[in-house]
C-alpha cells in the first residue's frame, strides 16, 4: 500500500523536524529551525497525500469511507492534527521552539502506528456499528480536541522548563522560549479550544450510540474516561476563568489532563468495553 | 472566592453551593468516583470479579453498590450535589452579571480615553458635525446598540455588541442540568429492553434489561426476514430485520431495521443489536438399520419432538440443531430414548460426516458422541437442516433523550460565547479643533484584549477609508 509506505517515511521525517528544532535550541541556530519548519511542512504535506490516498484506495476496494476506522488510521489522524495545529502556532508566534515540545508527540504516535506489530495498516471494511455519518464528525472533534490538549501538554513542560531558569535567564537553550506569560496564555487557549472540541465529539459519539446502540450513554469505559477527561479540563478551566489560578499550578493540571486523554485514547483498551474496535 | 453583592450573604447554606471551590471540588471528586466505576467491573461483568473477593470485602463492596455505581443512590446524590452548586451558583452571580451587561454608559464619559494610545486618535480637516453624521453611519452598519449625544459642538458615540458573551457561561450551567434532568427523565419514564424474535414470528412481549422482568408493548412486532452479508474477508458488513408492526392483529407499519437505523414505533425504538442461529425447525434425516433394507429411510423431523424409530425399540429427538459447529459444518445432537431403559443415548450427527470426523482430534474421533450409529443397529444421516436466525433487537423507550439533545446544543452555543465572543464597548469622540475636527477611539471589554486592539485598529482604518482628507495625529 503505497499510502503506509508513505506514511512511515513521514515518521521519520518529524523525526527529523524534532531534532532540528531540538538542535536549533541547543545551538541557539536559527537556521536549524528554519529547516525544522520545512521538514515538518514535507511531512505534513506529505502525510494529507498520504491519507487522501488512503481514503481514495478504500473506494477502489469497493469498501469505501473516510480513513478513521482503526487505531492505525487514527494514530495518523492524530499526528496530523497535531502538525496541523503546530503549523498554525508556529506561524501565529512567530516562535518555532514550541517545535521541540510538539513534534516528538507526533513522532510517537506515527512511529507506534507503523512500527507497532500490533498494529495492523491494512484498509479494513467498515463493521456495520461504524457506518454512520457520524463517523467522520465524531472523530475529527474528538481528534482535534487530543490534538490541542497535546500542544497544550508541550506548552506546560515549556512552562516549567522556562520556570527553572526564571531568576537567572542565562540557559542559552531556555532563552529562545517564549516568556512565561505568552506560554501561560496560549496554554489556557489550547485547552480552551481541547475543550470545546472534546464536549463537540462526546456529544457526537452520544448522537452516534444513540443511533447505534440505542443508548446515548452507557457508561462504557471509553465514555466514561472521556467524561473524566471533560470534567478535568472543566475544573482548570473553572480554576483560570473564576479563581484566577494561572502559570505553574495550570500547566501542572494541564499535563494531568494530558494523561487522563492518553487513557481515554490507549488506557481503556485494557478495559473491556464497546470500543472495541479502536483497539 | 469573594462575594457579590448578594442578599443571601448571611445563609451558610447558600454560601456553601454559591462557592466555586466547591465546584471544582465536586468535579474532581465525580472524576476520581468515575475512575473508580472503570476500574471495578460493573454490572453483568462485576460477577467473576466478586466471586474473587473475600466475603467482608464483597459485604463492603454490595453495601456500597460498588458493582452497580453509577446507578446507585449515593452516586445520584453526587450530581444531586453539581446540579444544586450549578443552580445556587449561577443564580447568586446572575444579578451582578445582569448589572454589566445592562449598565447604560454615556457616550461622553471621559474615562476610557485615559492615556489614549496615539494609533486610536486622527485628524480631520471636516467639521464635527460632518465627520460626526459619517461615523455614526459606519458605526450603525456594524454595531446593534448606539447611542450618541451632542455637546457644545462636539459629538459622542457609544456602541457595543457580544453582550450575551457574559450569559454563555450561564447557558453552560443550564444545558448541564438539562442533561441531568434529561437522564433522570429517562430512568423514570422509559425503559431499555431486548428481545429475540425468530424469523416469521412476532411477539408483544420484550424483557426489560435491569429488572429481568417481562414487558408487554400495546403492540406486536413480526420478524419477516433476518439477514447478514460479509465482506470478503468474512467481517460482517451488515445486519438487517425486516419487521412488521401489528396493533390488534392489524399489520399498520412494515420496515427494515439496520444498525445505525433504528426505527421508531408508537413511542418505542427497535435498534439491530445481535442476531443468532436458531435450531431449524425442520431436520431432514435418514436412518437405516432393521427394515430399512439397501437405502436408508429418509425422515422428515421436527426438532425437540419424540419420534418412534423405524424398529419400535424407543423413541428419539432432535434436541439442538447448529448451522455451524466448530467450522465442521451444519450438525443435529439426537437423543435416543430406549424403550427398555431410562438411559439415553445422546450423539452427534454431522451433515458431512467424513469432513467432520476428518477435522475431529482423535480421541473424539473414538467417542460414541461422535458416532452416528452410536445406538444400534441404527445409523443416522443428516441431510439438511433448516437455518433459521433469530433477530436481536434492542427496545427502549426514553422521552427524556430530546431533553438532552436541547442541552447539548445548548452548551456547545454556551461555550461557544463564553470563550469566543466578547462585551466590546467603544466610545468614539469628534471633537472640533480649529476648522477640522479630532477623533478619538476608545474600547472596553470583558476579554480577549488582543481581539478588542484588532477590532479598534480596523474601525479606526475604516473610518479613515470613509473620508477625504482625513489624516494621522
Amino acid at each position: 500500500m503505497i499510502d503506509s509506505i508513505i506514511l512511515s517515511y513521514t515518521t521519520f521525517v518529524y523525526f527529523a523536524a524534532f531534532m532540528l528544532y531540538l538542535l536549533a535550541m541547543v545551538m541557539n541556530r536559527e537556521l536549524l529551525a528554519r529547516l525544522g519548519t520545512y521538514a515538518s511542512l514535507i511531512g505534513l504535506t506529505a502525510q494529507t497525500v498520504a491519507i487522501i490516498l488512503r481514503w481514495a484506495a478504500s473506494y477502489r476496494m469497493g469498501i469505501g469511507h473516510a480513513p478513521f476506522s482503526n487505531l492505525y488510521e487514527s494514530l495518523i489522524f492524530f499526528a496530523w492534527t497535531l502538525m496541523l495545529l503546530y503549523m498554525i502556532i508556529e506561524w501565529r508566534t512567530r516562535n518555532r521552539t514550541f517545535g521541540t515540545f510538539v513534534t516528538p508527540l507526533a513522532f510517537l504516535a506515527m512511529a507506534y502506528a507503523s512500527f507497532s506489530p500490533n498494529i495492523s495498516s491494512h484498509i479494513q471494511p467498515l463493521i456495520p456499528a461504524l457506518k454512520s455519518n457520524w463517523l467522520i464528525s465524531h472523530v475529527i472533534t474528538c481528534f482535534f480536541g487530543y490534538a490541542a490538549f497535546g500542544v497544550s501538554f508541550g506548552l506546560s513542560i515549556m512552562y516549567l522548563l522556562k520556570r527553572l531558569d526564571a531568576s537567572e535567564k542565562k540557559n542559552i537553550f531556555l532563552k529562545l522560549i517564549p516568556p512565561r506569560g505568552i506560554l501561560d496564555d496560549l496554554n489556557y487557549q489550547m485547552m480552551v479550544i481541547g475543550f470545546l472540541m472534546l464536549t463537540l465529539g462526546i456529544i457526537t459519539g452520544s448522537v452516534w450510540a444513540h443511533s447505534a446502540w440505542g443508548s446515548y450513554w452507557s457508561w462504557d469505559p471509553k465514555e466514561t474516561w472521556s467524561l473524566i477527561t471533560w470534567l478535568i479540563y472543566a475544573a482548570v478551566i473553572h480554576s483560570r476563568m473564576v479563581r484566577g489560578w494561572k502559570g505553574k499550578k495550570i500547566a501542572i493540571l494541564s499535563m494531568v489532563g494530558f494523561f487522563c486523554v492518553l487513557f481515554t485514547y490507549f488506557g481503556v483498551n485494557y478495559l473491556a468495553g464497546l470500543h472495541s474496535y479502536a483497539q | 472566592m469573594k462575594h457579590s453583592t448578594s442578599k443571601h450573604r448571611h445563609n451558610p447554606f447558600w454560601d456553601f453551593f454559591a462557592s466555586v471551590k466547591l465546584a471544582i471540588v465536586l468535579l474532581i471528586i465525580l472524576a476520581i468516583v468515575s475512575i473508580l466505576g472503570t476500574l471495578i467491573p460493573q454490572q453483568r461483568d462485576a460477577v467473576e470479579f466478586a466471586s474473587r473477593l473475600s466475603p467482608f470485602l464483597l459485604q463492603i463492596f454490595i453495601s456500597l453498590d460498588l458493582f452497580d455505581m453509577y446507578h446507585s443512590v449515593w452516586f445520584r446524590i453526587l450530581l444531586g450535589c453539581i446540579a444544586l452548586n450549578l443552580i445556587i451558583c449561577s443564580l447568586d452571580r446572575l444579578p451582578a452579571t445582569w448589572k454589566r451587561f445592562s449598565a447604560r454608559l454615556e457616550p461622553d464619559r471621559t474615562k476610557p480615553f485615559d492615556d489614549l494610545p496615539q494609533e486610536q486618535s486622527s485628524r480631520t480637516d471636516e467639521t464635527p458635525q460632518q465627520a460626526g453624521g459619517r461615523i455614526g453611519r459606519l458605526l450603525q452598519s456594524r454595531y446593534r446598540k448606539i447611542r450618541e449625544k451632542e455637546v457644545g459642538g462636539d459629538r459622542f458615540f457609544y456602541a457595543e455588541k457580544g453582550g450575551l458573551s457574559h450569559f454563555g457561561v450561564y447557558f453552560v450551567h443550564l444545558s448541564v442540568l438539562l442533561i441531568l434532568a434529561g437522564g433522570l427523565l429517562g430512568s423514570f419514564f422509559g425503559f431499555e429492553a431486548y428481545v429475540n424474535i425468530l424469523e416469521g414470528e412476532q411477539t408483544d412481549t420484550v424483557m426489560l434489561r435491569k429488572k429481568m422482568r417481562p414487558l408487554k408493548l400495546d403492540f406486536e412486532v413480526r420478524c419477516d426476514r433476518f439477514t447478514v452479508d460479509f465482506y470478503e474477508n468474512g467481517a460482517p458488513r451488515e445486519y438487517r430485520s425486516d419487521l412488521s408492526f401489528l396493533v390488534n392483529g392489524k399489520e399498520i407499519k412494515r420496515v427494515g431495521v439496520l444498525v445505525n437505523h433504528p426505527v421508531e414505533f408508537m413511542g418505542v425504538t427497535f435498534y439491530q443489536s445481535s442476531y443468532g442461529p436458531a435450531p431449524g425447525k425442520t431436520v431432514d434425516l435418514r436412518i437405516s438399520g432393521p427394515g430399512s433394507g439397501t437405502s436408508p429411510i429418509p425422515m422428515k423431523v421436527e426438532s425437540g419432538k419424540a419420534v418412534d424409530l423405524p424398529g419400535g425399540e424407543g423413541t428419539f429427538r432432535v434436541i439442538d440443531a447448529r448451522g455451524d459447529i466448530m467450522n465442521m459444518g451444519s450438525a443435529v445432537l439426537i437423543s435416543i430414548q430406549p424403550a427398555n431403559t431410562n438411559e439415553t443415548v445422546e450423539f452427534w450427527v454431522f451433515k458431512n460426516e467424513e469432513q467432520a470426523l476428518s477435522r475431529l482430534p482423535g480421541p473424539m474421533r473414538q467417542s460414541l458422541k461422535f458416532n452416528p450409529a452410536a445406538f444400534k443397529p441404527y445409523t443416522f444421516f443428516l441431510d439438511g437442516l433448516e437455518t433459521q436466525y433469530y433477530t436481536g433487537l434492542q427496545v427502549n423507550r426514553d422521552p427524556g433523550v430530546s431533553v438532552v439533545w436541547i442541552g447539548c446544543f445548548l452548551m456547545v452555543a454556551g461555550l461557544f460565547f463564553t470563550f469566543f465572543t466578547s462585551h466590546r464597548r467603544i466610545w468614539v469622540r469628534v471633537l472640533g479643533i480649529g476648522t477640522g475636527s479630532r477623533i478619538d477611539v476608545a474600547g472596553m471589554a470583558n476579554k480577549n484584549p488582543v481581539g478588542l486592539e484588532r477590532e479598534l485598529d480596523r474601525l479606526m482604518k475604516d473610518m479613515r477609508k470613509t473620508a477625504a482628507g482625513y489624516e494621522d495625529v
